[in-house]
Order: structure tokens, then sequence, then C-alpha cells
């Protein structure tokens, strides 16, 4: 028998196209990157600028190094913000993916009209969420449906939006309504790639659902659970408009968001602490980010 | 939240792009009758009177071409801010009468006295305002606006209800505490009224009418210190906070719901200024006849905050003298009439407030001419301090009187808070 030598395969070479071609594709792209350029980049380095100015958009802007920064420290209607900030990705971060896991486990199954299911589960992610925050600011409201409902029950309803006790609760339930339909979508996508050979492994060796659950389902699913948790925590770290149509960040700030306080400065014509609170922002976006992939990495 | 970061994005990108300095030039300083083209941008809404009138200037006004704009509030807020820094203004816009410090302090508004000479439609400016308006549309001597509709509160009430039970048209702080608690229905003692309570909104515009009624002033004489949280201010924030305690007063998170809650009756009195007629007639017309105006009740003194619509020709403007003359061509008694035939609102000049128009008895208000009502608290009413930072005070402020009338703070305590800041935010 001769040995035939290991070759490694030759890799194909890259077909190059033509300096036509070349010109082509840069003429096709050049729009989309001028205009990236000009509406992303530029702004994103000239707001980092800013955020050391001391700069109201119509004066020219007054180098204050890094007092915008420090001011936001100390500043408790931004400190006020970021706790803001935090509980309500805390809050969607942990009920929405529970919801859309549940979901998702429910809708794999073979239960009639699924389909119909699906669609249901999903309508709300379509909606706008000015939509949907008008929408549940009537549900919401002292003589709305929800306290309607209360009543039944025999349990006496309050002005949820108004009240700084529940107003963040209240627009988070509308938020988590909204979202969660994405996130069933993505988990039943995920449930449906996993291999039935698993489950009927795990079943010969004497594992209940639970355990099959704990064993199988949960594992498979990690690279979908934490694409659902990074996405998730940016965009609840950047709610805004829910707020806006809700609760206009009151009553006395108790729903008063990073972005929602960085627009406010941007109103007030202080750009220099609006550009610093975007960019805090993007710094927390990063790190929390960062740990998210490195805990990911070390789960699998 | 995507539109907003990439409204954000893009109007930094279009201060950036053309020099973000603040621009002046490109007057018209020629003699003879204006001519060319103006842009004139809107942010009064669907009722705007100001399409009427400009279809008729046009007419009359053959030489001067208008280009008209119209812009939600906030989009008009913070659009003519960034316009007219970079030099893009247009040449005659509607504003609110609150944005006026920030604007003036950064110089987008121009001084109209070398346009006006003094004169509005050939007569003294002066004479045709109120104290309290012409003392509005300056800022630091110069004349940076005309007024041209106003607002200052007065007392809206079911009278038909107040009939009803006998009651008499409050006309003091104690009358209305009586007054609101005889009114309001509730479904058991001491309960939140269900029906017919008092609207109490819980913003700076209906706090400094308290407190200005109680001798009051939202900053000392000089500006530069809070004034608020003197006897006279806790004292007025208690009272207020009794209104909801002590009368029939029910706590109104959102303003512009107001509407709805008169519709659905939950709502029998409020406070509010002259635009709330017509939102009252085209949002409840089944209530027609059964609503009357009064002077606002007060302790001391009359008085309410006074704001309104203003005209303004931003720095920039490439046309001016003919913004100048449509602006007088609006400020004329027959187009001033406009704003309350079409937008139900309250026009500025004392003359249109004579207008046989204006002074008619309404059916709605049960043949009342409430006119008259709110002419009488225009005299009387006080515009907010022109300082720059007026936006953050105002939120102080609003905040302090909010958390109060939730009995998260005392008076005090909430006042002398805020004042912290307001001294802060005024650089002390």
């Amino acid at each position: 028998m001769t040995s035939v030598p290991l070759r490694r395969p030759r890799r194909p070479r890259a077909r190059r196209g033509s300096g036509r071609t070349d010109k082509v594709g840069y003429a096709l792209v050049a729009p989309a990157m001028v205009l990236t350029t000009v509406f992303f980049f530029v702004p994103m380095v000239l707001s980092l600028y800013w955020s050391f100015n001391d700069y109201n958009g119509l004066q020219p802007p007054q180098w204050v190094g890094a007092a915008n920064y420090t001011d936001l420290a100390r500043d408790p209607s931004f400190r006020h913000a970021v706790k803001n900030t935090v509980v309500f990705t805390l809050v969607t971060m942990i009920i929405g993916p529970a919801l859309g896991l549940g979901s998702a486990l429910l809708l794999n199954r073979n239960i009639p009209v699924r389909g119909f299911f699906r669609s249901v589960f999903f309508l709300p992610v379509t909606l706008s969420l000015v939509v949907v925050g008008t929408l549940w600011k009537t549900v919401l409201a002292e003589n709305g449906l929800f306290n309607h409902g209360l009543a039944l029950l025999g349990i006496s309803g309050r002005a949820w939006l108004d009240d700084p006790s529940t107003s963040l609760a209240a627009v988070s339930l509308a938020s988590i309504w909204q979202g969660f339909g994405f996130e069933t979508v993505i988990f039943l996508a995920a449930l449906q790639t996993i291999s039935q050979d698993l489950y009927e492994a795990a079943r010969m060796d004497g594992a209940g659902r639970f355990q099959s659950f704990l064993a199988v389902t949960l594992p498979s699913l990690r690279p979908t659970m934490f694409f659902v948790y990074v996405v998730g925590v940016i965009g609840a770290f950047q709610a805004f408009d829910q707020m806006y149509v809700m609760t206009s960040g009151g009553p006395l700030e108790s729903t008063t968001t990073v972005v929602f306080y960085l627009v406010q400065r941007f109103q007030a014509f202080d750009l220099g602490h609006a550009s610093a609170a975007a960019y805090l922002l993007v710094v927390v976006l990063a790190v929390v980010s960062a740990v998210q992939l490195r805990l990911s990495k070390r789960l699998s | 939240m995507r539109r907003t970061r990439v409204a954000l994005i893009l109007a930094a990108c279009t201060m950036v792009a053309t020099g973000c300095g603040s621009a002046g030039g490109g007057k018209d300083t020629g003699s003879g009758p204006a001519s060319g083209q103006i842009t004139v941008w809107d942010y009064y809404g669907e009722a705007t009177p100001l399409k009427k009138s400009i279809a008729r200037f046009t007419k009359t006004h053959p030489d001067i071409k208008v280009k008209y704009q119209a812009f939600d509030y906030d989009t008009t807020h913070d659009k003519f801010a960034v316009a007219t820094s970079s030099g893009d203004a247009p040449d005659l816009a509607t504003v609110d009468m609150t944005w006026i410090p920030s604007f003036a302090a950064n110089g987008l508004l121009s001084d109209l006295t070398p346009l006006s000479g003094g004169k509005l439609n050939g007569t003294d400016m002066k004479s045709q305002y109120t104290a309290g308006a012409n003392e509005a549309m300056q800022y630091q001597g110069k004349q940076v606006a005309t007024l041209y509709d106003f607002d200052a509160y007065a007392l809206y009430y079911r009278k038909d209800i107040l009939a009803r039970k006998g009651i008499a048209v409050p006309k003091t702080w104690d009358d209305l505490v009586t007054a609101s608690n005889q009114m309001a229905e509730r479904p058991s003692p001491g309960a939140k009224p269900t029906r017919y309570g008092l609207q109490v909104l819980p913003d700076t515009f209906h706090y400094s009418q308290l407190l200005f009624q109680n001798g009051g002033s939202i900053l000392d004489s000089d500006g530069k210190k809070a004034a608020f949280n003197s006897d006279a201010g806790v004292e007025a924030l208690d009272y207020m906070h009794g209104l909801i305690k002590d009368g029939g007063g029910l706590y109104w998170a959102d303003p512009n719901n107001t509407v709805a809650g008169v519709k659905d009756q939950q709502i029998g009195m409020f406070v509010n200024g002259p635009y709330m007629m017509g939102q009252l007639k085209s949002g409840a017309p089944e209530q027609a006849g059964k609503w009357a105006v009064a002077p606002a009740p007060y302790n001391k003194q009359p008085g309410s905050y006074l704001g309104g619509t203003g005209l303004v020709v931003p720095t920039g403007a490439k046309n001016p003298r003919a913004a100048w003359e449509l602006m007088q061509f609006l400020l004329k008694p027959a187009q001033q009439q406009l704003v309350y035939t079409e937008a139900g609102a309250a026009p500025a000049t004392s003359a249109a407030l004579e207008l046989p128009a204006l002074s008619k008895p309404d059916p709605y208000f049960g043949g009342q001419a409430p006119f008259g009502v709110f002419k009488d608290a225009m005299s009387t009413a006080t515009h907010f301090p022109y300082v720059e930072s007026w936006g953050d005070i105002d939120k102080s402020l609003t905040d302090a009187v909010t958390s109060v009338l939730l009995d998260k703070s005392s008076s005090k305590d909430a006042l002398d808070k805020a004042a912290e800041t307001t001294d802060s935010k005024l650089g002390n």
C-alpha cells in the first residue's frame, strides 16, 4: 500500500476582479460610505470633542477638560437616570427573555393553531414603540382597562404612571410586552435546531423532562441567549421612546433614562454634557458587552 | 430611539457643517417698499390663523412672496436654534414666549426697533400692548418679539353644577377650597373625587400663579437668586397641596389630557389660559352652555403667569424688512381676530381685544363673553424671568411642586432644594 503524502489542498485563488470591476464596486459603495462618514463617524468624533467643551451649539465651544464628566458624576439627575436605566435593564432583561423562552417552549410543541399563536406573540414587535406607549398609557390610566380589570377582582387600582413608585415598573411592563415576541421567535428558531437525538439520549439515561431541559435545551440555547442578551441589554440601555410617550421622564424623574437625560440636555442647548453622557453610555455598553462575551465563552 | 439618535446626529452635523457660529448679516437695509421672498416657520398647529392671514397678505402685498412652513412645537424649538445659528434662519417665526430667554441670550433674535422705529402699523408700539406684554417683548432693553396671542389664567367652571348645588362662584383662595369641595363627588368621604373635581396641574405655570397672588416672586429683583422659597412661596405651595388634601382638588399629571377629563366629567373646574376655550369647544361640544369663566380666585392680589405666542425675526433673516411688513400685518385687528375665530385663542394687541367679535356673547359659555375675564387677567400677569437657564429652573420648580402634591416632601424642603438648583444654575 503506497502511502499518499498528505498534502494540504490548495486553496483556490481568489479571483481578482479586473480594475474596472473594482471601480464599479467602489462607486456602488461610495454613497453609503460618504453618508456613513458624514452622518455617523464625523458626528461621533465631534461629539467626543464636545464632551470636553462647554458648548451650546450656538457659540464657539470652550475647552473645559473633563469638567462635563465630573459634573455628571455630581449631578443627582444624571445619577437618578443611571439608576433608572440599570433597574429598567435588569427588569426587562430578566422578565423579557424568560417570557420569550417560556412561550417558545410552549409554541415548540404540537399544539392546535400553533401558527396563530406565533403570529399573536410576534405582532407587538411589529408595532412602533410610540404606538405601544400610547396604547399602554391608556390601559394604565386611572380610569383605564387595567384598573377596571383589577376592580372586577375587588382590587383598587391607582394611576400607575403618575406615581413615582410604580411608573418605571409600568413602563417596563409595556416594554416587555412589546419586546418578548422577538425573543420568542429567536428562541423558537433555536429550539427547532436542537437534535432530537440529544433528547432521546437523555431519556435513555433516565433524565426526566426538567433534567432534559437543564442538560440539553439550556446548553444548546447558549449562543442564542448570548445574542438575545447582548442585543437586549444594548436596547434597554438606550430606552427612550416609551418614556417619552408614556411619562415624559417623570414623575420626579422616576422614568428618566440616560438617553432621556441626554435629549433633555440637548434641548437645553447643553451639548457638552449631552455628549459626555452619550460617551459614558458608549463606554458602559462596551464594558457590559465585553463582560457578556467573556462570560459566554467561559460557559461554553 | 433610533430616530431620536439620528435626529440628534443630523442636528449636530448640521451645526458643524455650517460652522456653528452665530450668524448676523444678510440684512436688507434698503429703503422703499419691502419686496422679495420670505420664509415663515409656524408651530401653531392645524388651527393656525397664519395661513389665512398670509393668503390675505399676499393679495395686498404682491411684491412679497411668502414661503410658509409648519412644524410641531418641539421641532420648531430645536430647528430654530440650529438653523438660525447656522445662517439658515427663516425670516419670521412663531415662538413660545417661554423660549425667548434662551434664544435671545444666544443672539438668535433680531432687535425689532430698527425695523419698527417704535411704531406698529403707524401707531406707538407701547400703546398697543399692556404694560406686562410690553415688558415680555423686551430682552435686556431690546425689543426681540411682538406678542401675537397671549396666555394668562382664569377659572373655568361648570356653571350648571355650581348652580345645581347652590355654590357661589369662588373669588378667594378659601372660597376655592370650599367650592371645589362642595362640587366634587367622591365614592366615599375622603376618597379622590371621581366627578367634578378641580384640576390641579403640577407645573410651574400653576404654582407661579399662586405665588404671584400671594405676593411672591420667582427670582429676586436682580434675577440673580431664587426667591420662590420665601414664606409667600411656601404658603402658596402649601395652599396648592391643600386644594387636594382639604378641597376638591384632583392631581392631574398630564395637561394634554384635560379635555378627556372634561368629557368624562372628572373635571368640573380648572384654571388655565384662553386657548382652552377653543379646545373645549372642539373637544367637548356636547357641554355647550354648561361652562363659564371667572377671574382666578386669589389671596392677596390677582396674578398670573403671562405667556403666549411671539412673532420674531431671527438674526440672519434674509429679508427682515419684508418680514416686518408681514409681522405688522399679522398684528392688525382684522388678522388678530383670526386668532380667536380660527384657533379659539386670545389675540394680544389691545385694539384686537376691543373687537366686537371678541366681546359678543358666546353660546358655549352660556351667553357670557369670556374674553373680558382673560383681558383683565393679562393686565395683572407677569412673564417668567428672562434668564438663560430658565428651562432648568422651570424643571426644578416643577419637580418641587410634584413632590409636594404627591406627599413626597414638605413645601419648605422641596422649594429649598429647588432654590439650591436654581442658584447654581444662575451661577451662584
